[in-house]
């Protein structure tokens, strides 16, 4: 089993390898293509060595980081609790039904001219995008995850004396957990893209406003330092959600 | 005395058409304590439906049911209630399934897990306690689901088809170890089955339900002494004289 992982993940590197080396050569041996259209490897190699040197790399790193856990946090809490009372009280679902249907559509950037209005510039606009974008995910996929309870189960708990407090705590809620992680799961995806765009227009700091600000001024290296960082922030999201997942096998 | 089943008529309306399902018919029926039940019919003359009736997790259209005179509204941790599919809580091992009951109740958690590994280690489950339903077979997840019933002392217990999945030798070893228990803790057994056999080595009424609509047609009292023979004449002759009952139902 371990020797077939091991092969697996070599063979995942060969095409990324292939297409650095046929990258090196357009951009940088050849340089068919100048810099400040797309750089080479050989430029991205140096603003990623420059930007740890200076520290502003992991700074940026933090910054953003620090803004999709807050957005995650805020809305699993509102998410989680709101999805488990409307999954459950079929009466208050109906009651928000539409409300949740026409806000769930928008696309969070579009909160972005509120957000800043509303909060300034720095954390608080990118929280609230985050926040927007994720709720509805979460929301959903724990109402979602509290109707397929399986009524059996609900039977057996009713038979042996649960009260509903113990219902939700001992039977609902665990046989959600797996569709609560799940919607977490795509919410880190949608966290880190409304992170990137909060940052681009509303915010002075954070992986977004450096990939931009560094277009700005022709560094296209720090531009796809920036670009391949997030790559990296959302595999291994994805990587703790797998292995979370992987424990909650029901 | 324990449960009295009064005029109990049950009708479904299905939701997406207005069509009326009359599942039971004036049911009256009469329990005492301590006696083992058995339901048996041709497949939708409303065993399960009465089951759960008696249960509480379905209203009887009309007519009421009373367990030890209370009329029942609601399931209660008074009677016990053994799904036909297991029914196990697939996030808990089998000893936080077995003690899931007591939890509930409040009980302290060592004690209960010490009295649960006695009835694990009765059913030959003892190495399984840490082990989750999806890593057992489905012998052994009813064994867990009847002794997570059991540890309750529920002072009844029904039992829907409860052994019906299982493969004959583990069926007969089960079937005597829920007498043996139940017998000593005089609890009152109602026991849905399509298996005469089980019924007549089992009961002490076989009360056999017509076609549907649901009505009682028949009780056979059985008498044999325990442990029964199976190879005796005189349950030989229950067996087909009940499986002529339930077939002539199911020509009509
Ligand atoms: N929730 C329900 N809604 C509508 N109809 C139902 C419902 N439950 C049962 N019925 C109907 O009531 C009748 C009796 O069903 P029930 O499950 O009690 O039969 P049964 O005797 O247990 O059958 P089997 O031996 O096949 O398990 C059937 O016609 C069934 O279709
Ligand atoms: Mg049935």
């Amino acid at each position: 089993m371990n020797n077939f992982r091991d092969e697996y993940k070599k063979e995942m590197l060969i095409l990324p390898i292939i297409l650095i080396i046929i990258w090196y050569f357009i951009c940088d041996y050849f340089q068919l293509i100048p810099v400040y259209m797309f750089p080479g490897p050989t430029d991205v190699a140096t603003s990623f060595v420059k930007l740890i040197v200076s520290g502003k790399l992991f700074k940026d790193i933090f910054e953003t980081i620090y803004k999709v856990l807050f957005g995650m946090l805020l809305a699993s809490v509102v998410g989680i609790t709101l999805g488990i009372l409307l999954g459950w009280f079929n009466r208050l679902e109906t009651l928000c039904k539409l409300i949740i249907s026409i806000l769930r559509p928008i696309p969070p950037i579009a909160w972005i001219p509120f957000s800043i209005i509303w909060f300034g510039i720095g954390v608080g606009p990118a929280v609230f995008i985050i926040f927007m974008g994720c709720v509805f995910p979460i929301l959903l996929s724990t109402i979602d995850g509290v109707h397929r309870t399986d009524p059996v189960l609900i039977e057996a708990a009713e038979s042996f004396g649960a009260s509903n407090s113990q219902m939700l705590t001992e039977v609902i809620i665990p046989s959600s957990l797996p569709y609560i992680v799940s919607g977490l799961k795509i919410a880190t995806g949608i966290a880190l893209m409304c992170t990137i765009s909060g940052e681009m227009i509303g915010s002075s700091s954070g992986i977004g406003y450096m990939i931009l600000t560094s277009t700005n001024l022709f560094d296209t290296g720090s531009t796809v330092v920036g670009m391949l960082v997030i790559g990296v922030i959302g595999i291994i999201f994805d990587y703790i959600f797998t292995k979370i997942q992987e424990r909650i096998f029901w | 005395m324990t449960f009295e089943i009064e005029n109990v008529s049950k009708t479904f309306v299905s939701n997406d058409s207005d069509e009326e399902v009359l599942a039971l018919k004036d049911i009256n029926l009469t329990i005492e304590t301590g006696k083992f039940i058995s339901l048996v019919g041709p497949s939708g003359c409303g065993k399960t439906t009465l089951l759960r009736i008696i249960e509480g997790f379905v209203k009887p259209t009309e007519g009421t049911v009373k367990d030890d005179g209370e009329i029942v509204t609601g399931p209660s941790n008074q009677r016990g209630f053994i799904f036909q599919n297991y029914s196990l809580f697939p996030w808990l091992n089998v000893i936080d399934n077995v003690i899931f009951g007591l939890n509930i109740g409040g009980k302290p958690e060592k004690e209960s897990k010490e009295r649960a590994m006695k009835y694990l280690e009765d059913v030959g489950l003892k190495d399984f306690a840490e082990r989750y339903p999806h890593e057992l077979s489905g012998g052994m997840k009813q064994r867990v689901a009847i002794i997570r019933s059991l540890i309750n002392d529920s002072k009844s217990l029904l039992m829907d088809e409860t052994f019906s999945a299982l493969d004959v030798q583990t069926k007969h070893k089960l079937q005597k170890q829920i007498h043996e228990i139940c017998k000593e803790q005089n609890k009152t057994i109602i026991f849905v089955t399509h298996d005469i056999d089980e019924a007549v080595f089992l009961s002490d009424e076989i009360i056999v339900l017509s076609r549907r609509p649901g009505r009682i047609k028949k009780i056979f009292e059985i008498k044999l002494e325990h442990p029964r023979n199976r190879d005796s004449e005189e349950f030989k002759d229950l067996i087909s004289e009940i499986t002529q009952e339930i077939g002539e139902l199911e020509d009509e």
